[in-house]
């Protein structure tokens, strides 16, 4: 085959947040929201278009060749296509993807859609011309010359599946595809912190992105499905609180941008929420200030108070802010790896992995790790009172890392730049011979 | 999102904040890609305020040929920090390496907005020295020569003289071509490509045909597009066997794509993204087709549900079976 030295393409589409770039290297090229816009079918006007394509090519206007428009190319098709097909047609290319779609959307004339929802894709028509346009404008590359890897939610349908392989073979003409567990990837991620010794595919991944939480123990590269667990608190969700409150405190600018930025930069996790508060009370240094500038180019100053440590506790005490789900994430960790089947448990609580980006928060691992010891610790020494006699104990262990918030992505590269990866992957060949169900089974990984 | 940009997004970005007053020298090594095996990396071998931007493209060896490296050097070797490195010197594995002392740029905030869009046309220049040479070899000889001024569209003019001009060629993709061929009154273009789809082959036909009738009907300034399936064009029948596989495109450029500097560059811009803008809206179509496709199985699904008759209790409770197949007594 032609694609032989090329890059395999990586691909992490999650709920928020899209993860592009090329196999090997140890960051993604480009992140942006998962999020396209497109036009609204009743408004005819073009002139926002424009205004968003001078925006992005700002940069490059002075003297740049590409942008004298009178005998370009381009602007003859556009033309020409126009002519042929009538404006309505076009309508299906005239979109946005990423962080230009919330700029767009932001017009009278784009509306904002999420293709993906609670990690699986809802809408195909948006996601392929997500894929079209992350592929060929940002990723700059031809589909039929690279693998691709990409990523799939724990418990995705094989109907999901499947659709994904008819649009990247049929629409794209890829030329092999290999679709991984995300949570297998974070384990694979997970290789680069010093704390891991083997490099097994054995462990409880927790990961926490925009939309859900999940928690997943993965046995030998194998989810254990039956054991998963999902908790409705994630990225969004603590935004929204430290938003709420924000608004009740009345500060002169609770945008969701600048709650997202508080989250971001000011928020922790403590190691006990009373003392915390005490600490606040008599140490006013704890207090941050936030500078925002508004869209008026004002300058607006923020006081940020209990939320710092208040908006990341929820994993650990929900009812802080939700009233229907009440479970602390140890405990959940805890329960899921109980309903593991027994033999892989110990290996389970010695290797618990996060990764996403709503597990950055400082502390977060270390915080888990003591209360998950705390119940551990409780049943042991409940179990030695009964059977009177002295267990050799359970290791618990949180391992963050620093590729954390891109594990996923990360894993995946580490994954699909081994000589191997090709051999895993289904091509082209394959998918024109045996039609889209090939991809239900892919063989896994032998660890290297 | 009818068109693809010739500037790779990624080295802009990665320039614009590289030379922004607030950059914070992050350590870099990424691998990026852009069409027709071209790859990048940019990284920090030394030191983070100095990155390494190397090219490899696929015909490098052909480009040399035709002066690219001169080219490259004309575009970048006035910027005193920045150092081409090539052949020996050239990081391995890539082509031609740019490297970019940030510390030492003195550039005011126009210049560098320039630099970073040079550096992120970096595989359009490297393209560009082929066009250039034809482009010269054309002024030559439209000199000796002068064309006929009354054939404007210069549709019939029979170039005779011409036909033993050297052919430049660059095997752009392994076994895909660019022929570019300069005569007195014209350049020739000529692009080969392979469908590996069947599908894509068909689409390949209209969407070119859609090409020359949309020049005949409306656009009488684009050069003119002549396609041909298997046969090879008259002007490179000397070079190129036949094969039965290769389609063939070829873009006629007349005086006025090349009687400015920034007419010829803005040729070489768009002629050299053909066949990926080519490959891509092929695909476009393949998703428009799949949405209407979409939508209609969802209409039909609708209709089929709708079709469904209402079985109430009853009729539901006496087709009730067990598993030897005998009926529940109807009570
Ligand atoms: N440094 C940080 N501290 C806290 N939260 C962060 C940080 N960086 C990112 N986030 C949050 O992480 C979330 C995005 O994480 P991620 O990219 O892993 O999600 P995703 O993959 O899009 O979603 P999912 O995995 O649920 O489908 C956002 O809600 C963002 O606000
Ligand atoms: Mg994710």
């Amino acid at each position: 085959m032609s694609s032989i030295n090329t890059p395999a393409v990586v691909m992490d589409n999650g709920t928020g947040f899209t993860k592009l770039g090329f196999a090997g290297n140890d960051s993604p090229s480009w992140v942006f929201p998962t999020a396209i816009a497109t036009r609204n079918s009743n408004s005819s006007s073009t002139t926002n278009t424009s205004s968003i394509l001078n925006k992005s090519s700002d940069l490059s206007s002075i003297n740049s060749p590409y942008t004298s428009s009178d005998t370009s190319f381009l602007n003859r098709n556009k033309i020409s296509n126009n002519s042929i097909h009538g404006n309505r047609e076009m309508s299906d290319l005239d979109f946005y993807i990423g962080d230009l779609a919330i700029d767009a959307s932001k017009g009278p004339s784009y509306s904002l859609n999420y293709p993906i929802k609670h990690g699986q894709i809802e809408n195909w028509d948006q996601m392929e011309r997500f894929w079209e346009n992350s592929i060929f404008k940002y990723l700059k590359c031809q589909p039929e010359d690279h693998y691709f890897l990409l990523t799939e939610p724990p418990l995705n349908p094989p109907e999901n599946r499947e659709n994904t392989a008819e649009i990247m073979f049929e629409s794209f003409n890829c030329a092999g595809l290999y679709i991984a567990v995300q949570a297998v990837l974070a384990l694979a991620a997970s290789w680069t912190s010093s704390k891991v010794i083997d490099r097994s595919l054995t462990g409880t991944v927790i990961d926490s992105g925009d939309g859900v939480t999940h928690v997943i123990p993965v046995a030998e590269g194998y989810v254990i499905g039956s054991a998963i667990k999902n908790i409705p608190i994630a990225g969004r969700d603590i935004t929204s609180f430290i938003q709420t409150l924000l608004r009740e405190r009345g500060e002169l600018d609770s945008s969701l941008k600048t709650a997202e930025e508080i989250k971001q930069k000011f928020c922790y996790v403590c190691p006990d929420i009373v003392k915390e508060f005490r600490k606040f009370d008599n140490d006013s240094e704890m207090f941050a200030k936030y500078i925002v500038e508004t869209v008026s180019h004002r300058k607006v100053e923020i006081d940020i108070g209990y939320e710092r440590f208040l908006a990341p506790e929820i994993f650990f005490n929900p009812e802080i802010a939700s009233s229907d789900f009440l479970t602390p994430l140890p405990i959940i960790v805890d329960q899921v790896i109980q309903a593991s089947p027994i033999d892989v448990r110990k290996n389970l609580y010695k290797n618990i992995v996060l990764s996403g980006g709503s597990t950055m928060f400082k502390d977060f691992g270390r915080r888990l790790q003591r209360d998950l010891k705390t119940i551990v610790n409780e049943r042991v020494e409940a179990s030695e009172r009964l059977s009177g006699s002295k267990s050799s104990g359970v290791q618990v262990q949180v391992i963050s890392h620093k590729r954390q918030r891109n594990a996923v992505w990360f894993g995946g590269s580490l994954m699909a730049q081994t000589s191997e990866f090709r051999s895993y992957c289904h091509t082209k060949r394959d998918y024109d011979e045996y039609g889209p169900n090939i991809v239900r089974n892919f063989s896994l990984f032998s660890v290297p | 999102m009818l068109q693809l940009e010739p500037q790779n997004l990624l080295i802009e970005e990665t320039f614009a904040s590289a030379l922004s007053p607030n950059y914070e020298f992050p350590s870099l090594d990424r691998i990026l890609t852009d069409f027709d095996f071209t790859t990048y990396r940019i990284s920090t071998p030394e030191d983070k305020g100095k990155i390494l931007l190397s090219i490899g493209i696929k015909c490098w060896s052909d480009l040399a040929k035709y002066g690219s490296l001169e080219l490259l050097k004309e575009k970048y070797g006035h910027y005193s920090f920045i150092q081409i490195l090539s052949e020996g010197s050239c990081e391995p594995g890539y082509d031609v390496s740019l490297y970019i002392d940030i510390n030492n740029c003195t550039l005011n905030n126009i210049e560098k907005a320039e630099l970073v869009c040079q550096l992120s046309l970096l595989k359009r220049n490297c393209f560009a020295a082929p066009f250039l040479k034809a482009f010269k070899r054309y002024e030559v000889l439209s000199r000796e020569n002068p064309a006929d001024p009354n054939n404007i569209y210069g549709e019939d003019s029979v170039a005779a003289t011409n036909n033993n001009e050297e052919v430049l060629k660059l095997d752009y993709r392994g076994e895909e071509s660019i022929f570019i061929k300069p005569s007195n009154d014209r350049v020739t273009v000529i692009f080969s490509t392979v469908f590996n789809d069947e599908t894509d082959k068909i689409f390949s036909k209209i969407f070119l045909q859609e090409f020359s009738d949309a020049r005949k009907r409306s656009i009488q300034k684009a050069p003119q597009v002549i396609n041909s399936h298997k046969d090879v064009p008259l002007e490179i029948q000397h070079i190129e066997k036949p094969t039965g596989e290769k389609t063939y495109i070829t873009f006629v450029l007349f005086p006025r794509h090349l009687n400015t500097e920034d007419a010829k560059w803005n040729t070489i811009t768009h002629i050299q993204m053909f066949r990926s803008y080519f490959h891509y809206h092929i695909k476009i179509v393949k998703c428009y087709l799949h949405q209407r496709m979409r939508y209609r199985v969802q209409s039909f699904t609708k209709i089929l549900n709708r079709a469904k008759r209402e079985v109430d209790e009853a009729e539901l409770r006496s087709e009730r079976k067990t598993a030897s197949g005998r009926r529940f007594e109807v009570r």
